[in-house]
């Protein structure tokens, strides 16, 4: 039965390589325990500090930005509501390409837009959240979060968001914020932001961007590796941005942008007394919310590409010729100058022949002979190419400059433009040629190269208005701030006086400007009709079948005459005459201030 | 038929070690995966309950009837693997699992055991102090074949397995000096082809990351990273149970499977880590030891090659989740969550105690 060589059949060779093998298993656990050792006893505080560092990570809680109200303070212009937003994380992200097909699907845009976006963020942080959609709708939000285990690169946020109650209203005064750009952040300009961050573009938002942007907080929460959150550790609350109260008056303002209603035109109404702007409209206008929501491709070709120039603030930054307005310019340099006396006539044939040139006037049957405040009343130009004709470029532009033409004006909000007064210099300069006589006539009543905005109109009549005293407009009221009269300029208190009875009798006398006449108020005032049109744009206006209008409608006045409280400019881009368009209009402003005033 | 007195000669040493392993797995499955869904603890109890009943089964079975029958063993798992490639589903991107109503079963797992008790057979009839050429070449087959079977799933840390136990096999026939050249040649060959023509991109970077694993954190070497400060952060005596950041947070991958063993090293720190490797270095010593109390040398085959694949598979998985090998997929014996991994490891303790209550047996 029993099989001893089988049962006890030698096996010490091989049990002693059963026993080596084991002595090297045995040291390659001494190895390893010595291994363990050093990474967890040696090295703990290594380890300890970037396992602290995984979990924990700090993210900033937006401020709400300050608000801007109207000069009571009790109009809000520009509040905050709560917005949600979702954002990427591309530290999250699994599979690049699948992230952006099945997260374009559920948030309803475009693969390609998607990965754009994301793209222009590849050289920032990975953590640093992208976001992709904001403003989302109660029905997205809740879309998104019923399945945020499918998305762990998505994380929704909720902040609060700039709202602007009265849409599109003054928007050209308020500016829009737009999400600052990753150039901005590697810049550095943009002083601690972050990706994500809506700072102000135009506008008081952008001029008071460090006022109305608050300090943001700061959370300290714990997160996996998901980037879920699982708490909260340390949170410090963001402090609001402080308040703009601004020097707009909310009814002049909704009345300066009604009239302008389905024109291009601009309006400024100035208090002379200290330069408050108390309404400034520029039309078409746009709706600044829009710019927080984001914008689609499309929406934004549209916008830059409308031929109406809806974000061109016109007030501060369309370049008109002032036309017939500079007749008031020209009648004070001739005064002060002493080339003319309030008596001296001259004859209005209806054309002139001026160096060699038929000029004429607008009034074709001629005014007959007149004298200064006659011309301005009727805004003859015979006249003033005759006094052109005498004064000559250089006092003409030394004047011109005197009365804040050719500069700006210094209102708060950024990228008003200078305009341009031009004399043989700056002709020598620009082009190499020659200042000729001729050119001299045209700048008399105000054609040819010289460009005024809206706002140095205005500006150059609250001066008149003063009787010389300059005024430096401003959109932010408050205590204490400086400057917004200027010196006297050295002009004299006669020629102001002269001038302005003509500007009263153009609005009082069946002048030009009688379409401004508003009973018992004395309105003082001037038209203007430009016959300057850039060829640029009526060849984009023609390309486009649109009619094309040649001149542009000007009215500026102040009131009352002896004791002015505003000054009201009106430019209509396209409008036909200054006296058929654009006085009625500044007429109805008058009109209200003075209701308004007249309790 | 049974004979009664082998049951009396039962380790149970062995299998309380075995089942100490395991309880600890289960507890630390529970600490790293109880905010899941999936109830990974109790599952794994069950397979512990139902491993340790198939343990039993292979107890009452004569070792020497399973090598008679390895064979067929062997022949059954081929089928059954060329099957797997032709008809399974893809889990996890593999073809490694059959889907069962409740549970997945891995085959190539409980392939490795026909294996072993096929060489088993084989080499019990050969008695030279050194490893002839001949056998060499025919037990490499027969290694070769499964191996390659498993890798094309693709599951290359489960195929790796099937290697230790080749090489065990090997060094206990006896290994010449121009085998060992042979052998060193032949793995740098197929290492170099391997490399070029066999690695998956991922694979290849799993490999490049061990060496370099900052190199890409968010990558391939994210895995050891997460790892690596899971383990070092726990220090001496660990963050508590159920408090380690990494692993309740999520940082770790595969934090039930086979990363457990970093769980531990976080939550119970160095001490846990120590005590762990005493534990299963205790159980290798009694199954190693086990070896000399084989009656013959099918025995002494079988016990030493099933202690080298747990043995194996513990330090590469200890070494993985530190940085010290590449990232292969291979889960910590007894400790890890998986059933089948567990079955089959059980399986192979059963052999081993089933070679030692046999030492004074009939046949």
């Amino acid at each position: 039965m029993f099989k001893k060589d089988r049962i006890y059949e030698d096996l010490s060779l091989i049990l002693l390589r059963v026993r080596i093998a084991f002595i090297v298993v045995g040291i390659f656990f001494s190895l390893l325990l010595m291994y363990y050792w050093k990474v967890q006893v040696l090295n703990h505080q290594k380890y300890w500090r970037m396992s602290e560092a995984n979990r924990l990570r700090e993210r900033a809680l937006p401020a709400p930005r300050g608000v801007i109200t109207d000069r009571s303070g009790r109009i809000i212009l520009a509040d905050n509501a709560a917005g949600f937003k979702v954002s990427i994380i591309r530290e999250n992200i699994k599979n690049y390409a699948r992230t952006c097909r099945d997260v374009a699907r559920l948030l309803g845009i475009s693969e390609d837009d998607l990965r754009a976006r994301i793209d222009k963020y590849t050289d920032t942080a990975a953590f640093e959240p992208i976001v992709v959609k904001d403003g989302l709708t109660t029905e997205e939000v809740a879309r998104i979060e019923a399945r945020r285990s499918d998305f762990p690169e998505l994380e929704m946020g909720i902040e609060p968001r700039r709202s602007y109650p009265f849409g599109s209203s003054t928007a050209h005064v308020l500016g829009y914020l737009q999400e600052i750009s990753p150039d901005e952040i590697r810049s550095g300009s943009g002083r601690d932001r972050r990706m994500g961050d809506m700072i102000g573009r135009t506008g008081i938002e952008r001029q008071y961007e460090e006022t109305l942007r608050g300090e943001e907080g700061r959370l300290l929460e714990v997160v996996d590796s998901l980037g879920r959150i699982r708490g909260e550790v340390a949170r410090e609350e963001p402090k609001r941005g402080g308040s703009v109260r601004l020097t707009l008056d909310f009814d002049l303002q909704k009345k300066a942008e009604e009239v302008l209603e389905g024109k291009e035109g601009a309006v400024v109404v100035l208090d002379p007394k200290n330069g408050d702007v108390l309404a400034l409209a520029s039309y078409p206008n746009f709706d600044p919310v829009r710019f927080i929501n984001r914008f689609t491709p499309e929406e934004w070709t549209s916008l830059v590409g409308d031929p109406n120039f809806p974000l061109e603030n016109r007030a501060i930054r369309g370049l008109y010729s002032p036309g017939s307005i500079f007749k008031i310019v020209m009648a004070l340099a001739g005064l002060d100058s002493g080339t003319v006396n309030p008596e001296t006539s001259y004859f209005c044939g209806g054309a002139q022949e001026i160096y060699g040139a038929v000029r004429s006037c607008w009034f074709k049957p001629g005014h007959g002979s007149m004298n200064l405040t006659n011309a301005i009343k009727n805004s003859c130009n015979i006249y003033f190419y005759n006094l052109g004709q005498r004064m000559g470029i250089v006092p003409i532009a030394s004047y011109s400059r005197m009365l804040g033409l050719g500069r700006k004006t210094g209102i708060d909000i950024p990228g008003e433009k200078e305009g341009l007064v031009p004399d043989p210099d700056w002709k020598k300069k620009a082009t190499g040629a020659v200042w000729y006589r001729g050119e001299t006539i045209s700048i008399a009543i105000g054609q040819g190269p010289l460009l005024v905005t809206p706002l140095q109109i205005a500006g150059m009549t609250a001066c008149v208005a003063n009787r010389g005293i300059p005024v430096f407009p401003r959109l932010a009221a408050g205590e204490g701030v400086p400057g917004t009269l200027g010196e006297r300029i050295p002009l004299k208190t006669e020629a102001f006086e002269s001038v302005i009875r003509g500007m009263w009798m153009s609005v009082n006398a069946g002048g030009t400007g009688r379409g401004a006449q508003v009973e018992g108020f004395d309105v003082c005032g001037k038209t203007g009709s430009t016959q300057w049109i850039s060829l640029e744009r009526a060849e984009k206006l023609a390309r486009q079948g649109r009619e094309v209008r040649k001149t542009h409608s000007w009215f500026s006045g102040f009131a009352p005459m002896s004791d002015p409280k505003i000054v009201v400019t009106v430019l209509v881009e396209f409008g036909g005459s200054g006296g058929a368009t654009a006085a009625p209009l500044a007429g109805r402003i008058f009109d209200l201030y003075r209701k308004k005033n007249d309790r | 038929m049974i004979d009664r007195r082998v049951f009396r000669d039962i380790d149970w040493v062995l299998i309380g070690l075995a089942l100490l392993n395991a309880a600890i797995g289960v507890i630390f499955i529970y600490s790293s995966s109880h905010f899941l869904p999936g109830n990974h603890h109790v599952r794994q109890s069950l397979w512990v309950l139902f491993s340790l009943a198939v343990l039993f089964v292979v107890l009452a079975v004569d070792y020497k009837v399973l090598t008679t029958y390895s064979p067929y063993f062997y022949l059954a798992s081929l089928v059954v693997l060329v099957g797997m490639l032709l008809f399974a589903r893809l889990v996890a991107h593999t073809k490694s699992w059959i889907t069962l109503p409740f549970f997945q079963i891995q085959p190539s797992e409980v392939a490795k055991l026909a294996v072993i008790l096929l060489l088993a057979r084989i080499f019990s009839e050969y008695k030279k102090s050194t490893l002839s050429s001949n056998v060499a070449v025919q037990a490499s087959l027969l290694v070769f074949t499964p191996v390659l079977l498993v890798a094309a799933q693709p599951d290359l840390g489960t195929a790796m397995t099937f290697f230790p136990i080749l090489l065990a096999a090997f060094f206990l026939a006896g290994l010449k000096r121009r085998t060992v050249a042979l052998l060193v040649v032949a793995s740098l060959v197929v290492g170099f082809v391997g490399w070029n023509f066999g690695l998956r991109d991922y694979q290849k970077r799993r490999l490049t990351t061990l060496i370099n694993p900052g190199q890409d954190p968010r990558g391939a070497g994210y895995h050891i990273l997460q790892s690596k400060i899971a383990i070092g952060s726990g220090g001496l005596v660990g963050k508590g149970f159920g408090k380690g950041s990494q692993s309740q947070l999520r940082f770790l991958p595969a934090r039930h499977t086979d990363f457990i063993f970093s769980v531990i090293g976080e939550e119970a720190g160095f001490a846990g880590v120590f005590f762990v490797l005493l534990s299963f270095f205790l159980m290798l010593a009694r199954m190693f030891a086990s070896a000399s109390k084989s009656r013959d040398r099918a025995g002494v085959y079988i016990v030493f090659m099933a202690s080298v694949l747990i043995a194996y598979q513990f330090l590469v998985n200890v070494m993985m989740i530190i940085g010290l090998f590449p990232v292969t997929g291979i889960p910590l014996p007894l400790l890890s969550y998986g059933g089948s991994s567990l079955l089959s490891n059980f399986i192979a303790i059963g052999l081993v105690v089933n070679v030692r209550m046999r030492r004074f047996a009939n046949v």
